[in-house]
């Protein structure tokens, strides 16, 4: 009881106590910002930290696939260093006419450059092998190009003490660092040539064209750049099934391609439909798959655009249907859900093509997406 | 850490805070030292409340398996990975069933499903 009547009880000293309190109220609201930015920049370390590991273990892992192909360890780490900063400078567009045909052609002189590139570093490898590399090399850079960037605006906003830029980069730190475990977690899978989520759009092709007397002996290869085509009767129509060459990773040049086969076979084409995979929304369930009006195809731009304009330009009714993926599953190795959906989409182009064409019409079929792993 | 940790530095830190607060009351130097005591039984406590919070440990992405199907048949085979697999590959076994040609169907991994928490 003595002792709860003396709790509280001022005392001679308790103006220290007084006197603490007002100081921390002080500090805190001067410099109440500073502390914050301190604990912003610690957090902005860490992740950077974390960046830097993966690119680094993602360097690593590039330099092991390229040396069992001709070259030493030492000479690809230094090649691919200097790679590491290869950039592409996007068109102009204060003057937006052609823009997609400048873009276009940049894309394809980047391309180039990248196999020319490949094909020096591994010498010994194959035409597949040579995308499976073109494509891990495309991933170690993306990372070594986020952690570039989030330490750029680390040092900047700690060299000029702006708040809004610590700010910003802390705010997206956490989403930064979930894409760059994305890609880290898909090196693997690149490396070693396994197909990824992206590769759906492809696989359906396949799957759907084999199921009308499709194969890779009457497979037509190159009528776009790494992309070719199936031409199966299905359901009394012939459908001109199109999709990138794989088992090699890459995405080839699929709108050409669908313009020039429209070019090829002209008014009986009454029918475009586009097979990718989509980006799902939080809560939505991996491999949904769902359908809509438009070319499917997340390009820069100039592949949708043939397509479009293919499209409107002839009056074809153009269609899409995607399977919803996360980002982690669209870069990472299939996965079981994702291919669990191949029957539900064959399904819905069977339906499609019964509803919307007529006997005799043509019907191109697009399978948007990366081939790696997936075999014709 | 269990949850007799966790009561314990729950009365640690109810225990610093009451000899905090008396020691507040005392009057001469003692005031200073009994705060102090208060105030390391307090961290005691917090320490022991929160020592038991592990960093979520990454786990290990799932093994990577191919999926291998007779062409004739209903045999299927699942096996790890091997490089220079491939969907729609024709491998070089024979259905041990029928003796006809075999396909990889399919190249995959099997993720965990979502917590049930998240499914709303």
């Amino acid at each position: 009881m003595l002792i709860l009547m003396q709790l509280g009880e001022p005392n001679e000293f308790s103006w220290i106590i007084n006197l603490a309190f007002f100081a921390f109220i002080m500090i805190f609201s001067l410099y109440g910002a500073k502390f914050q930015m301190w604990q912003w920049l610690k957090q902005i370390e860490t992740g950077l930290h974390e960046l830097k590991r993966m690119f680094i273990e993602s360097r690593q892992t590039a330099i092991d696939a390229f040396k069992e192909f001709g070259k030493s360890e030492e000479e690809v780490a230094k090649d691919l260093d200097r790679w590491m900063d290869y950039f592409t400078i996007m068109p102009v567009d204060l003057d937006p006419a052609g823009i997609l045909k400048r873009l276009d052609h940049l894309l394809d002189e980047r391309r180039d450059r990248f196999q020319e590139f490949v094909a020096e570093l591994a010498p010994e490898s194959g035409e597949s092998m040579v995308q499976n590399l073109e494509n891990t090399l495309e991933v170690t850079q993306v990372l070594g190009l986020i952690f570039r960037v989030v330490r750029h605006f680390y040092l900047l906003g700690k060299k000029t003490g702006s708040q809004i830029m610590i700010m910003q980069i802390q705010m997206q730190m956490p989403d930064l660092l979930r894409l760059a475990k994305a890609y880290f977690d898909a090196l693997s899978a690149f490396a070693d040539g396994k197909p990824i989520g992206d590769g759906i759009g492809p696989l359906i092709i396949t799957k759907f064209a084999r199921e009308y007397g499709g194969t890779a002996e009457n497979y037509n290869h190159e009528i776009s750049r790494e992309v070719g085509y199936y031409k199966v009767d299905a359901e009394g129509r012939t459908v001109y099934a199109l999709r990138a060459t794989g088992p090699g990773g890459t995405v080839g040049k699929p709108g050409l391609a669908v313009k020039k086969l429209v070019d090829k076979f002209g008014d009986k084409v009454t029918r475009i439909i586009t097979i990718d995979a989509a980006l799902k929304l939080e809560g939505e369930e991996l491999g949904r798959v769902s359908e809509g009006t438009g070319a499917a195809i997340g390009d820069l731009g100039p592949e949708k655009h043939a397509m479009e304009q293919t499209a409107t330009e002839r009056g074809i009714g153009i269609e899409a249907i995607v399977i919803k993926e996360d980002e982690a599953a669209a870069v990472g190795v299939m996965d079981k859900r994702i291919l669990d959906s191949v029957p539900e989409v064959i399904e819905r182009i069977k339906a499609s093509i019964l509803k919307r064409t007529k006997p005799g019409d043509s019907v191109i079929l697009a399978g948007i997406g990366n081939t790696i792993g997936i075999g014709l | 850490m269990g949850l007799a940790s966790k009561i314990l530095g729950l009365a640690f830190a109810a225990s610093g805070f009451l000899i905090l607060w008396w020691g507040m009351g005392v009057a001469g130097l003692f005031s200073y030292v009994w705060s102090f005591i208060g105030m390391f039984v307090m961290a005691m406590g917090f320490a022991l409340l929160t020592s038991g919070r592990q960093q979520k440990e990454e786990k290990p992405p799932p093994p990577t398996v191919t999926e291998i199907r007779c062409n004739s048949c209903d045999f299927k085979e699942i096996r790890d990975f091997q490089k220079g697999d491939f969907i729609l590959k024709t491998v070089e076994t024979t259905c041990p069933k029928c003796q006809s040609a075999m396909t990889i169907e399919g190249v995959y991994i099997v993720r965990e499903e979502p917590d049930e928490k998240d499914k709303i």
